[in-house]
Protein backbone atom coordinates (compact mmCIF):
# COMPACT_ATOMS: atom_id res chain seq x y z
CA UNK A 1 0.00 0.00 0.00
CA UNK A 2 2.70 2.22 1.04
CA UNK A 3 5.26 1.08 -2.23
CA UNK A 4 1.85 2.14 -4.04
CA UNK A 5 1.87 5.50 -2.78
CA UNK A 6 5.08 6.35 -3.27
CA UNK A 7 5.34 4.49 -7.07
CA UNK A 8 2.24 7.10 -8.11
CA UNK A 9 3.76 10.15 -6.86
CA UNK A 10 7.45 8.90 -8.94
CA UNK A 11 5.00 8.56 -11.55
CA UNK A 12 2.76 11.90 -11.56
CA UNK A 13 6.43 13.81 -11.08
CA UNK A 14 8.37 11.96 -14.21
CA UNK A 15 5.40 12.97 -16.17
CA UNK A 16 4.98 16.45 -15.04
CA UNK A 17 9.01 16.29 -15.48
CA UNK A 18 9.04 14.56 -18.92
CA UNK A 19 5.93 16.84 -20.42
CA UNK A 20 7.61 20.08 -19.48
CA UNK A 21 10.61 19.22 -21.06
CA UNK A 22 9.15 18.34 -24.08
CA UNK A 23 6.99 21.34 -24.04
CA UNK A 24 10.53 23.27 -23.28
CA UNK A 25 12.06 21.16 -26.30
CA UNK A 26 9.33 22.52 -28.58
CA UNK A 27 7.44 19.19 -29.16
CA UNK A 28 3.83 20.82 -29.30
CA UNK A 29 5.16 22.98 -31.76
CA UNK A 30 7.62 26.14 -31.96
CA UNK A 31 6.89 28.26 -28.43
CA UNK A 32 6.26 31.47 -30.59
CA UNK A 33 3.37 31.58 -32.37
CA UNK A 34 3.55 32.04 -36.22
CA UNK A 35 3.98 35.53 -37.31
CA UNK A 36 0.67 36.03 -38.77
CA UNK A 37 -0.89 35.08 -35.93
CA UNK A 38 0.49 38.02 -33.49
CA UNK A 39 -0.53 40.40 -35.84
CA UNK A 40 -4.48 38.78 -35.17
CA UNK A 41 -3.80 39.69 -31.78
CA UNK A 42 -2.55 42.84 -32.84
CA UNK A 43 -6.06 43.42 -34.49
CA UNK A 44 -8.38 42.66 -31.69
CA UNK A 45 -6.65 44.99 -29.33
CA UNK A 46 -6.99 47.45 -32.02
CA UNK A 47 -10.82 46.97 -33.14
CA UNK A 48 -12.34 46.32 -29.40
CA UNK A 49 -12.56 49.90 -29.24
CA UNK A 50 -12.18 52.27 -31.39
CA UNK A 51 -14.81 55.02 -32.36
CA UNK A 52 -12.76 56.33 -35.56
CA UNK A 53 -13.24 52.35 -37.27
CA UNK A 54 -16.76 51.86 -36.84
CA UNK A 55 -17.46 49.06 -39.49
CA UNK A 56 -15.03 46.95 -37.49
CA UNK A 57 -15.01 47.81 -33.45
CA UNK A 58 -17.15 45.88 -31.42
CA UNK A 59 -17.41 49.27 -28.66
CA UNK A 60 -16.29 47.32 -25.76
CA UNK A 61 -13.24 48.20 -23.79
CA UNK A 62 -12.65 44.67 -22.67
CA UNK A 63 -11.30 42.77 -25.01
CA UNK A 64 -11.79 39.28 -23.83
CA UNK A 65 -15.56 39.64 -23.76
CA UNK A 66 -15.01 41.60 -27.45
CA UNK A 67 -13.36 38.55 -28.86
CA UNK A 68 -15.86 35.60 -26.45
CA UNK A 69 -19.56 37.22 -27.68
CA UNK A 70 -18.36 39.36 -30.99
CA UNK A 71 -15.22 38.17 -32.79
CA UNK A 72 -16.04 34.73 -31.93
CA UNK A 73 -19.56 34.75 -30.81
CA UNK A 74 -20.81 31.23 -33.19
CA UNK A 75 -17.91 29.27 -30.83
CA UNK A 76 -19.16 30.93 -27.44
CA UNK A 77 -22.82 29.70 -28.65
CA UNK A 78 -21.87 25.95 -29.37
CA UNK A 79 -19.46 26.02 -25.98
CA UNK A 80 -23.01 27.16 -23.84
CA UNK A 81 -24.61 24.75 -25.56
CA UNK A 82 -21.97 22.26 -24.25
CA UNK A 83 -22.51 23.34 -20.96
CA UNK A 84 -26.44 23.00 -21.32
CA UNK A 85 -26.42 19.71 -23.21
CA UNK A 86 -24.78 18.10 -19.90
CA UNK A 87 -27.39 19.82 -17.86
CA UNK A 88 -30.08 18.70 -19.78
CA UNK A 89 -28.66 15.32 -19.46
CA UNK A 90 -28.79 15.38 -15.70
CA UNK A 91 -32.36 16.45 -16.35
CA UNK A 92 -33.10 13.44 -18.36
CA UNK A 93 -31.67 11.07 -16.06
CA UNK A 94 -33.63 12.19 -13.31
CA UNK A 95 -36.61 12.48 -15.03
CA UNK A 96 -39.95 12.22 -12.68
CA UNK A 97 -38.08 13.15 -9.86
CA UNK A 98 -39.96 16.26 -8.64
CA UNK A 99 -37.62 16.93 -5.57
CA UNK A 100 -40.24 16.02 -2.45
CA UNK A 101 -43.45 17.00 -4.52
CA UNK A 102 -45.09 15.58 -1.67
CA UNK A 103 -43.68 17.91 1.15
CA UNK A 104 -44.77 20.63 -0.68
CA UNK A 105 -48.91 19.94 1.06
CA UNK A 106 -47.24 19.42 4.50
CA UNK A 107 -46.73 23.26 5.66
CA UNK A 108 -43.27 23.21 7.17
CA UNK A 109 -41.64 26.15 9.38
CA UNK A 110 -38.48 27.62 8.88
CA UNK A 111 -37.22 26.20 12.22
CA UNK A 112 -38.17 22.58 12.24
CA UNK A 113 -36.04 21.42 8.95
CA UNK A 114 -31.91 23.04 7.92
CA UNK A 115 -29.55 24.06 9.97
CA UNK A 116 -28.62 26.00 12.89
CA UNK A 117 -30.04 29.60 13.48
CA UNK A 118 -26.97 31.03 13.34
CA UNK A 119 -25.92 29.54 9.73
CA UNK A 120 -29.59 30.34 8.43
CA UNK A 121 -29.09 34.22 9.60
CA UNK A 122 -25.70 34.80 8.15
CA UNK A 123 -27.03 32.90 4.73
CA UNK A 124 -30.08 35.85 4.95
CA UNK A 125 -27.44 38.58 5.31
CA UNK A 126 -25.27 37.26 2.70
CA UNK A 127 -27.80 36.50 0.00
CA UNK A 128 -28.78 39.91 -1.01
CA UNK A 129 -24.96 40.67 -0.98
CA UNK A 130 -23.52 38.28 -2.99
CA UNK A 131 -26.89 38.45 -5.43
CA UNK A 132 -26.01 42.07 -6.11
CA UNK A 133 -22.29 41.54 -6.76
CA UNK A 134 -23.23 38.56 -9.36
CA UNK A 135 -25.25 41.07 -11.29
CA UNK A 136 -22.47 44.03 -11.07
CA UNK A 137 -20.14 41.21 -12.28
CA UNK A 138 -22.94 40.37 -15.33
CA UNK A 139 -23.39 43.76 -16.09
CA UNK A 140 -20.14 45.10 -15.99
CA UNK A 141 -19.21 41.92 -18.42
CA UNK A 142 -18.43 44.62 -21.02
CA UNK A 143 -16.38 47.04 -19.22
CA UNK A 144 -14.39 45.01 -17.12
CA UNK A 145 -13.43 41.46 -16.48
CA UNK A 146 -15.83 38.70 -15.94
CA UNK A 147 -19.06 38.54 -17.76
CA UNK A 148 -22.48 36.37 -17.57
CA UNK A 149 -21.28 33.32 -17.18
CA UNK A 150 -18.87 34.49 -13.61
CA UNK A 151 -22.17 36.57 -12.10
CA UNK A 152 -23.80 33.44 -12.86
CA UNK A 153 -21.99 31.28 -11.02
CA UNK A 154 -21.24 33.65 -8.48
CA UNK A 155 -25.38 33.30 -8.19
CA UNK A 156 -25.31 30.04 -8.39
CA UNK A 157 -23.01 29.57 -5.23
CA UNK A 158 -25.38 31.26 -2.89
CA UNK A 159 -28.12 29.73 -3.97
CA UNK A 160 -26.60 26.43 -3.47
CA UNK A 161 -25.72 27.39 0.08
CA UNK A 162 -29.73 28.50 0.59
CA UNK A 163 -30.33 24.90 -0.96
CA UNK A 164 -27.91 23.81 2.20
CA UNK A 165 -28.51 25.86 4.97
CA UNK A 166 -32.32 26.18 4.47
CA UNK A 167 -32.80 22.65 3.44
CA UNK A 168 -34.08 21.30 -0.13
CA UNK A 169 -37.52 21.08 1.26
CA UNK A 170 -37.78 24.49 2.82
CA UNK A 171 -36.27 26.18 -0.81
CA UNK A 172 -39.12 24.13 -2.12
CA UNK A 173 -41.48 25.51 -0.38
CA UNK A 174 -39.98 29.08 -1.21
CA UNK A 175 -40.06 28.82 -5.01
CA UNK A 176 -36.58 27.09 -5.74
CA UNK A 177 -37.84 24.40 -7.53
CA UNK A 178 -37.10 22.28 -10.74
CA UNK A 179 -40.05 23.90 -12.47
CA UNK A 180 -39.02 27.69 -11.94
CA UNK A 181 -35.35 27.21 -12.73
CA UNK A 182 -36.05 25.09 -15.24
CA UNK A 183 -38.01 28.10 -17.01
CA UNK A 184 -35.37 31.10 -16.19
CA UNK A 185 -33.04 28.81 -17.84
CA UNK A 186 -34.73 28.17 -20.92
CA UNK A 187 -35.84 31.68 -20.75
CA UNK A 188 -31.88 32.53 -20.80
CA UNK A 189 -31.31 30.29 -23.40
CA UNK A 190 -34.34 31.45 -25.15
CA UNK A 191 -32.45 35.37 -24.51
CA UNK A 192 -29.20 34.32 -25.93
CA UNK A 193 -30.79 32.72 -29.41
CA UNK A 194 -33.07 35.28 -29.78
CA UNK A 195 -29.67 38.05 -29.20
CA UNK A 196 -27.68 36.11 -31.45
CA UNK A 197 -30.35 36.30 -34.75
CA UNK A 198 -31.13 39.96 -33.68
CA UNK A 199 -29.49 42.09 -35.86
CA UNK A 200 -30.37 39.73 -38.70
CA UNK A 201 -34.36 39.92 -37.89
CA UNK A 202 -33.38 43.37 -38.24
CA UNK A 203 -31.56 43.48 -41.41
CA UNK A 204 -34.71 41.49 -43.26
CA UNK A 205 -37.24 44.45 -41.86
CA UNK A 206 -35.25 47.05 -42.70
CA UNK A 207 -34.24 45.14 -45.66
CA UNK A 208 -30.60 45.20 -46.16
CA UNK A 209 -27.92 42.79 -45.97
CA UNK A 210 -27.06 41.08 -42.49
CA UNK A 211 -25.35 38.53 -40.24
CA UNK A 212 -26.23 36.06 -37.60
CA UNK A 213 -24.00 37.10 -34.54
CA UNK A 214 -23.63 40.73 -35.60
CA UNK A 215 -23.18 43.01 -33.60
CA UNK A 216 -22.09 46.68 -34.64
CA UNK A 217 -22.93 47.91 -38.37
CA UNK A 218 -20.70 46.70 -40.82
CA UNK A 219 -19.53 47.96 -44.36
CA UNK A 220 -22.06 45.93 -46.43
CA UNK A 221 -24.50 45.08 -43.89
CA UNK A 222 -25.33 48.90 -41.78
CA UNK A 223 -27.27 48.03 -39.27
CA UNK A 224 -26.60 47.27 -35.67
CA UNK A 225 -27.62 47.60 -32.05
CA UNK A 226 -26.49 50.90 -30.46
CA UNK A 227 -23.51 50.95 -28.47
CA UNK A 228 -24.54 53.61 -26.49
CA UNK A 229 -28.01 53.54 -24.05
CA UNK A 230 -28.63 57.46 -23.03
CA UNK A 231 -25.11 57.87 -22.90
CA UNK A 232 -23.99 55.20 -21.22
CA UNK A 233 -21.36 52.13 -23.08
CA UNK A 234 -23.56 48.91 -23.10
CA UNK A 235 -21.20 47.54 -26.46
CA UNK A 236 -24.46 46.92 -28.28
CA UNK A 237 -25.38 43.07 -28.12
CA UNK A 238 -22.50 41.92 -25.51
CA UNK A 239 -25.19 43.17 -22.78
CA UNK A 240 -27.75 41.68 -23.75
CA UNK A 241 -25.79 38.45 -23.92
CA UNK A 242 -24.31 38.75 -20.37
CA UNK A 243 -27.50 39.09 -18.80
CA UNK A 244 -29.18 36.23 -20.42
CA UNK A 245 -26.25 34.24 -20.04
CA UNK A 246 -26.28 35.32 -16.07
CA UNK A 247 -29.55 34.30 -15.94
CA UNK A 248 -29.14 31.18 -17.66
CA UNK A 249 -26.07 29.88 -15.71
CA UNK A 250 -27.47 30.65 -12.27
CA UNK A 251 -30.78 29.26 -12.79
CA UNK A 252 -29.27 26.18 -14.62
CA UNK A 253 -26.69 25.10 -12.04
CA UNK A 254 -29.28 25.90 -9.39
CA UNK A 255 -31.28 23.30 -11.24
CA UNK A 256 -28.40 20.69 -11.17
CA UNK A 257 -27.94 21.13 -7.19
CA UNK A 258 -31.45 20.75 -6.39
CA UNK A 259 -31.15 17.55 -8.59
CA UNK A 260 -28.41 16.18 -7.07
CA UNK A 261 -29.63 17.22 -3.33
CA UNK A 262 -32.74 15.08 -3.76
CA UNK A 263 -33.08 12.11 -1.67
CA UNK A 264 -31.89 8.99 -3.12
CA UNK A 265 -35.17 6.71 -2.32
CA UNK A 266 -36.91 9.52 -3.83
CA UNK A 267 -34.88 9.10 -6.78
CA UNK A 268 -35.22 4.94 -6.48
CA UNK A 269 -39.00 4.98 -5.81
CA UNK A 270 -39.25 7.31 -9.56
CA UNK A 271 -37.04 4.71 -11.14
CA UNK A 272 -38.48 1.40 -9.90
CA UNK A 273 -41.84 2.78 -11.24
CA UNK A 274 -43.97 2.86 -7.96
CA UNK A 275 -44.72 6.60 -8.58
CA UNK A 276 -46.14 8.01 -11.56
CA UNK A 277 -47.04 12.29 -11.52
CA UNK B 1 12.02 66.99 6.99
CA UNK B 2 7.91 66.32 7.65
CA UNK B 3 6.11 69.72 8.00
CA UNK B 4 3.31 68.62 10.57
CA UNK B 5 0.29 70.42 9.92
CA UNK B 6 -3.25 68.89 11.13
CA UNK B 7 -4.01 66.67 8.22
CA UNK B 8 -0.72 65.19 8.08
CA UNK B 9 -0.99 64.05 11.57
CA UNK B 10 -4.10 62.53 11.02
CA UNK B 11 -2.83 60.41 7.99
CA UNK B 12 0.68 59.35 9.84
CA UNK B 13 -1.44 58.34 12.92
CA UNK B 14 -4.14 56.58 10.52
CA UNK B 15 -0.79 54.70 8.56
CA UNK B 16 1.07 54.30 11.96
CA UNK B 17 -2.59 52.05 13.49
CA UNK B 18 -3.01 50.59 10.46
CA UNK B 19 0.60 48.88 10.47
CA UNK B 20 0.26 47.93 14.24
CA UNK B 21 -3.01 46.36 13.19
CA UNK B 22 -1.51 44.80 9.88
CA UNK B 23 1.63 43.32 12.49
CA UNK B 24 -1.00 41.95 15.13
CA UNK B 25 -2.36 40.26 11.53
CA UNK B 26 0.90 38.52 11.01
CA UNK B 27 1.14 37.69 14.04
CA UNK B 28 -2.26 35.54 14.75
CA UNK B 29 -1.50 34.48 11.36
CA UNK B 30 1.78 32.75 12.58
CA UNK B 31 -0.38 31.20 16.00
CA UNK B 32 -2.81 30.16 13.36
CA UNK B 33 -0.42 28.35 11.24
CA UNK B 34 1.47 26.57 14.66
CA UNK B 35 -1.35 25.74 16.03
CA UNK B 36 -3.41 24.33 12.87
CA UNK B 37 0.42 21.69 12.94
CA UNK B 38 1.04 21.37 16.34
CA UNK B 39 -2.78 21.13 17.95
CA UNK B 40 -3.70 17.27 18.43
CA UNK B 41 -7.87 17.27 17.43
CA UNK B 42 -10.34 18.62 15.51
CA UNK B 43 -11.96 21.24 17.57
CA UNK B 44 -8.84 22.94 18.92
CA UNK B 45 -7.32 23.10 15.60
CA UNK B 46 -10.90 24.42 14.45
CA UNK B 47 -10.14 26.77 17.00
CA UNK B 48 -6.35 27.86 15.96
CA UNK B 49 -8.11 28.16 12.33
CA UNK B 50 -10.88 30.92 13.41
CA UNK B 51 -7.49 32.62 15.08
CA UNK B 52 -6.04 32.85 11.48
CA UNK B 53 -9.23 34.32 10.04
CA UNK B 54 -10.43 36.91 12.42
CA UNK B 55 -7.32 37.69 13.69
CA UNK B 56 -4.72 37.16 11.18
CA UNK B 57 -7.41 38.34 7.84
CA UNK B 58 -10.34 41.01 8.98
CA UNK B 59 -7.63 42.73 11.50
CA UNK B 60 -4.76 43.49 8.60
CA UNK B 61 -7.43 44.15 6.22
CA UNK B 62 -9.00 46.71 8.28
CA UNK B 63 -5.45 47.57 9.34
CA UNK B 64 -4.95 48.12 5.07
CA UNK B 65 -7.98 50.63 5.08
CA UNK B 66 -6.45 52.58 7.45
CA UNK B 67 -2.95 52.87 5.69
CA UNK B 68 -5.11 53.55 2.04
CA UNK B 69 -7.05 55.99 3.89
CA UNK B 70 -3.84 57.90 5.34
CA UNK B 71 -1.81 57.50 2.36
CA UNK B 72 -2.08 61.16 0.72
CA UNK B 73 -0.32 60.43 -2.29
CA UNK B 74 -3.23 58.01 -3.44
CA UNK B 75 -5.26 61.25 -4.07
CA UNK B 76 -9.00 60.21 -4.74
CA UNK B 77 -9.01 56.48 -5.21
CA UNK B 78 -7.72 55.69 -1.51
CA UNK B 79 -11.34 56.10 -0.44
CA UNK B 80 -12.42 53.10 -2.94
CA UNK B 81 -9.82 50.93 -2.30
CA UNK B 82 -9.87 51.83 1.79
CA UNK B 83 -14.03 51.27 1.39
CA UNK B 84 -13.76 48.05 -0.56
CA UNK B 85 -10.84 46.90 2.16
CA UNK B 86 -13.60 47.57 5.17
CA UNK B 87 -16.59 46.20 3.51
CA UNK B 88 -14.30 42.54 2.97
CA UNK B 89 -13.54 42.67 6.84
CA UNK B 90 -16.93 42.70 7.89
CA UNK B 91 -18.20 40.18 5.34
CA UNK B 92 -15.26 38.06 6.52
CA UNK B 93 -16.53 38.89 9.99
CA UNK B 94 -19.58 38.15 8.97
CA UNK B 95 -19.33 35.18 7.38
CA UNK B 96 -16.21 33.14 8.80
CA UNK B 97 -17.58 32.71 12.26
CA UNK B 98 -20.78 31.19 11.05
CA UNK B 99 -18.26 28.55 8.76
CA UNK B 100 -16.39 27.34 11.73
CA UNK B 101 -20.09 27.06 13.77
CA UNK B 102 -21.34 24.70 11.44
CA UNK B 103 -18.45 22.67 11.04
CA UNK B 104 -18.46 22.35 15.00
CA UNK B 105 -21.77 21.79 15.32
CA UNK B 106 -22.00 19.08 11.84
CA UNK B 107 -18.91 17.17 14.04
CA UNK B 108 -20.08 17.74 17.59
CA UNK B 109 -23.61 16.03 16.19
CA UNK B 110 -21.85 13.32 14.23
CA UNK B 111 -19.89 11.95 16.72
CA UNK B 112 -17.40 11.91 14.35
CA UNK B 113 -14.16 13.42 17.00
CA UNK B 114 -14.28 12.96 20.45
CA UNK B 115 -14.33 16.53 22.07
CA UNK B 116 -11.21 15.88 24.27
CA UNK B 117 -9.42 18.72 26.38
CA UNK B 118 -12.84 18.96 27.66
CA UNK B 119 -14.04 20.38 31.05
CA UNK B 120 -17.50 20.71 30.79
CA UNK B 121 -19.89 19.99 27.00
CA UNK B 122 -22.87 21.55 27.86
CA UNK B 123 -24.50 20.48 24.33
CA UNK B 124 -23.56 16.90 24.93
CA UNK B 125 -25.54 17.01 28.71
CA UNK B 126 -28.27 18.58 26.85
CA UNK B 127 -28.64 16.10 23.68
CA UNK B 128 -28.38 13.64 26.61
CA UNK B 129 -30.69 14.25 29.10
CA UNK B 130 -33.31 15.29 26.04
CA UNK B 131 -33.54 11.57 24.90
Amino acid sequence: MKYERALIAVAIVVFILVLSYAVTLGAMGSTLPPRDLRLLAKLYLWLAINPWTRNLTVMSPEAVTSIVWDFRGLDTFFETAVLYLAIIGTVAIYRGVYASSKSREVPISEDEVGMSPIAKSVTKITLPIVIAVAVAIALHGHLTPGGGFQGGSTAAVILLLVLVVFSLQYSIRMGITKGSTLALRSAGLLGIAVTSILVLILGLLVGCQSFIFQNQPKAYAPVGVPAFLDGMLVSGTLILFNIFECLAVAAGLTLTFILVLTHEEEIRSVMKGDRHE
Amino acid sequence: MIRLVGYEVVDWVLVIIGEVLVAIGVFCDLMGALGMLRFPNFFVRLHAATVGTIGGAVVPILGAALIAAGCDFLGYYRWFMSGAAVVTAVLILIIAPAGSHVLARATHRSKTVPVEPKVVDMLEEESRGGE
